[in-house]
C-alpha cells in the first residue's frame, strides 16, 4: 500500500516537438496527418548508385540553427540535431521554458535505432578513401548514441537531470516514453522529455534493401500489393509531467499516458513473432487499466512489409473480438525508426485532443489476410477515449503504448 | 542460353559450397547436392540472404532475390550461379 506521499501520480502530455518529412512542429504534423500528405521523395543522403530503387521520406527543410542556439550545430551529428530541436518544440509548446526545466528534476530518455550511424557511414568512407589517420575529428566526437539525450540537456541548460539513450531500435520511442511515465509516476522526477530521433543512412537503407524489404515506389500498409517499407528520418519528443504539476500551471493537456507493456520474445533476429505482440498487447491493457473493448482505435506498427503487417494483425484479432480501426503513419512518413513509435505517439494525442483517426494513404485494396479497417486514405472524424501505440522492433523488442483523454472531473 | 562453356569448374563448385557451409555453420561433409538447407540444416531468411549476397561477392554477379526460392540446395544454387554468369556475359542484356 502507498502512503500518500509515494501514491501513483497520473502522468499526462502536455507539450509535442514533431520533426518529421510531412512537416516541422505539431501544426505542420497536425495538418498533414488530416490530410494525409505523403513525405515520399527519391533520397539523397548518400549518393544511391547501384540501387534499384531508392525512394525515402527524408526532412528536406530543416535549419538546426532555428533550434539549436547554445550548441554550434556542426558539433551535433542529424539525429541529435532533430533529437534537440524537437525537445525544444515540446519545450514551447507546453508553455514552458528550458528556466522552469532547470527548477525541476527532469528525465531525458530519447530512443534510437541508428543514432549517429550516418555519421558512421561517412567516416567509414573517409577511412577507406584516406585512412583512419584522416577521420574527421569532430564528427568522430559527435558520433555518439548518448548525445541524442545529452545533446538536449546541453541545450536547454538543465541541471538536475538524468539523461538516456534507450537503444531499442524500431520500438525504441515507446520503451523512452515508458521510461518517462514510470519516473514520474514513481515521484523520481517532475517532467519528462521523451521519446526518439534517427536520421537516414546508408547502411539502414542497405540493409533493408538487401533483405528485400524496401517499396520501390511508396509504403501502403495493409494493402494486398504492398512491396515493403520507406526509410525515413526525423524525432518525435512528448513534454510529460505529473496531472497535478499540468493542473496546478494551467497546463493544455493533450491526453493522458494509461500505460504500457513490453515484451521481448528474442524469437528471430528479424520475423515478427505473432503470439510475443498478443502478449505485449495484453500487457498494456493491464497496465493501463482497460480492456481491448476500450480501445477506440490502434497506432499500428504497420511497417507495409508482407510478413509485419500480417503478423500485427493476426496478434490484434488474437486479442481483439473486433478489432478497432487500425492505421500506420508510415504511410505518410515512411519508417522513421527510432522515431517511429514516439511520432506515432504525438500522432495518437492530437488524435484524441482533435477529434480524428489519421488515415493509411497510398491504400487501394485491404489484404484479406490483414482484414482491418485502415481508415484508408482519408481521415475520419472520431470522438476518442482510449489509443493504443504499437511498436515492434528487430529480435522481438515489442512496446505497445495506451493513451486516454483526459477530462476534468466535473 | 546456358552452354556447356558457362558451367562452373571444381574450384568454383568447392568454393561456392564453402561459403554455404560457413554461412550455415556446418561441416562440409555434412552437405550433399541434394541436402536441402532448410530442412537438412536448418537455414532460414537470413541465412539465404547471407548466401546469396555472399555469392554476388565472390562471383561479381547480380543474382535477382527471387531466385532464392529455387537456392534449396547446393547443386540448385550452382545452377543459379552459372546462370546469372551468364545472363551476365549475353551481349543482349
Amino acid at each position: 500500500m502507498y502512503d500518500d506521499e509515494r501514491a501513483p501520480r497520473r502522468v499526462v502530455i502536455t507539450g509535442l516537438g514533431t520533426v518529421t518529412s510531412i512537416g516541422l512542429g505539431v501544426t505542420a504534423f497536425l495538418d498533414g496527418l488530416r490530410s494525409g500528405r505523403s513525405g515520399v521523395k527519391p533520397i539523397t543522403a548518400f549518393d544511391t548508385t547501384g540501387f534499384a530503387h531508392a525512394n525515402g521520406c527524408e526532412v528536406d527543410d530543416f535549419d538546426p540553427a532555428d533550434w539549436i542556439h547554445r550548441t554550434e550545430p556542426a558539433e551535433l551529428g542529424r539525429a541529435t540535431q532533430f533529437s534537440i530541436a524537437a525537445a525544444r518544440m515540446a519545450v514551447e509548446d507546453a508553455g514552458l521554458t528550458p528556466g522552469d526545466l532547470r527548477e525541476r528534476k527532469v528525465l531525458i530518455s530519447v530512443g534510437t535505432t541508428d543514432a549517429e550511424s550516418r555519421d558512421l557511414d561517412l567516416l567509414v568512407g573517409q577511412q577507406l578513401e584516406h585512412g583512419p589517420e584522416q577521420l574527421d575529428h569532430r564528427v568522430v566526437r559527435r558520433a555518439q548514441a548518448g548525445r541524442l539525450s545529452s545533446g538536449i540537456v546541453r541545450e536547454l541548460g538543465l541541471v538536475d537531470v538524468e539523461a538516456l539513450t534507450i537503444p531499442t531500435a524500431c520500438a525504441a520511442g515507446n520503451y523512452a516514453i515508458g521510461s518517462g511515465f514510470d519516473a514520474i509516476r514513481d515521484g523520481d522526477v517532475e517532467a519528462a522529455l521523451c521519446g526518439g530521433a534517427d536520421a537516414v543512412c546508408r547502411k539502414t537503407f542497405t540493409g533493408f534493401y538487401r533483405l528485400g524489404t524496401i517499396a520501390p515506389e511508396v509504403c501502403q500498409p495493409f494493402d494486398k500489393d504492398r512491396k515493403g517499407i520507406l526509410t525515413g528520418e526525423g524525432a518525435g519528443i512528448l513534454l510529460m509531467e505529473s496531472l497535478d504539476s499540468a493542473r496546478a500551471r494551467g497546463a493544455r493537456i493533450y491526453a493522458e499516458v494509461l500505460g504500457y507493456g513490453l515484451s521481448c520474445d528474442a524469437h528471430h533476429p528479424v520475423a515478427p513473432d505473432q503470439d510475443g505482440l498478443a502478449r505485449c498487447i495484453e500487457v498494456a491493457h493491464a497496465n493501463a487499466g482497460v480492456k481491448a473493448e476500450d480501445i477506440d482505435f490502434i497506432s499500428a506498427h504497420g511497417t507495409g512489409t508482407h510478413a509485419n503487417d500480417v503478423t500485427e494483425a493476426g496478434a490484434i484479432r488474437q486479442v481483439f473480438d473486433n478489432p478497432p480501426p487500425t492505421i500506420s503513419i508510415k504511410s505518410m512518413i515512411g519508417h522513421s525508426m527510432g522515431a517511429a513509435s514516439a511520432l506515432a505517439s504525438a500522432a495518437c494525442a492530437l488524435a484524441i485532443t482533435e477529434d480524428f483517426i489519421p488515415p493509411t494513404i497510398n491504400h487501394r485494396e485491404t489484404d484479406p489476410e490483414c482484414g482491418l479497417d485502415c481508415v484508408p486514405n482519408e481521415a475520419r472524424p472520431a470522438r476518442l477515449n482510449v489509443v493504443q501505440n504499437n511498436a515492434l522492433a528487430f529480435a522481438g523488442n515489442n512496446a505497445v503504448l495506451i493513451l486516454g483523454r483526459y477530462e476534468e472531473a466535473v | 542460353m546456358t552452354t556447356a562453356a558457362n558451367h562452373l569448374d571444381i574450384e568454383a563448385r568447392d568454393r561456392i559450397k564453402e561459403i554455404i557451409c560457413d554461412i550455415l555453420e556446418i561441416e562440409p561433409e555434412e552437405m550433399t547436392d541434394t541436402s536441402r538447407f532448410k530442412e537438412d540444416h536448418e537455414a532460414d531468411s537470413m541465412g539465404a540472404i547471407e548466401i546469396l549476397s555472399q555469392l554476388e561477392r565472390v562471383f561479381g554477379t547480380d543474382i535477382d532475390q527471387a531466385e532464392l526460392s529455387r537456392m534449396v540446395n547446393l547443386a540448385a544454387v550452382v545452377t543459379v550461379v552459372e546462370e546469372a554468369i551468364a545472363a551476365q556475359s549475353d551481349p543482349a542484356n
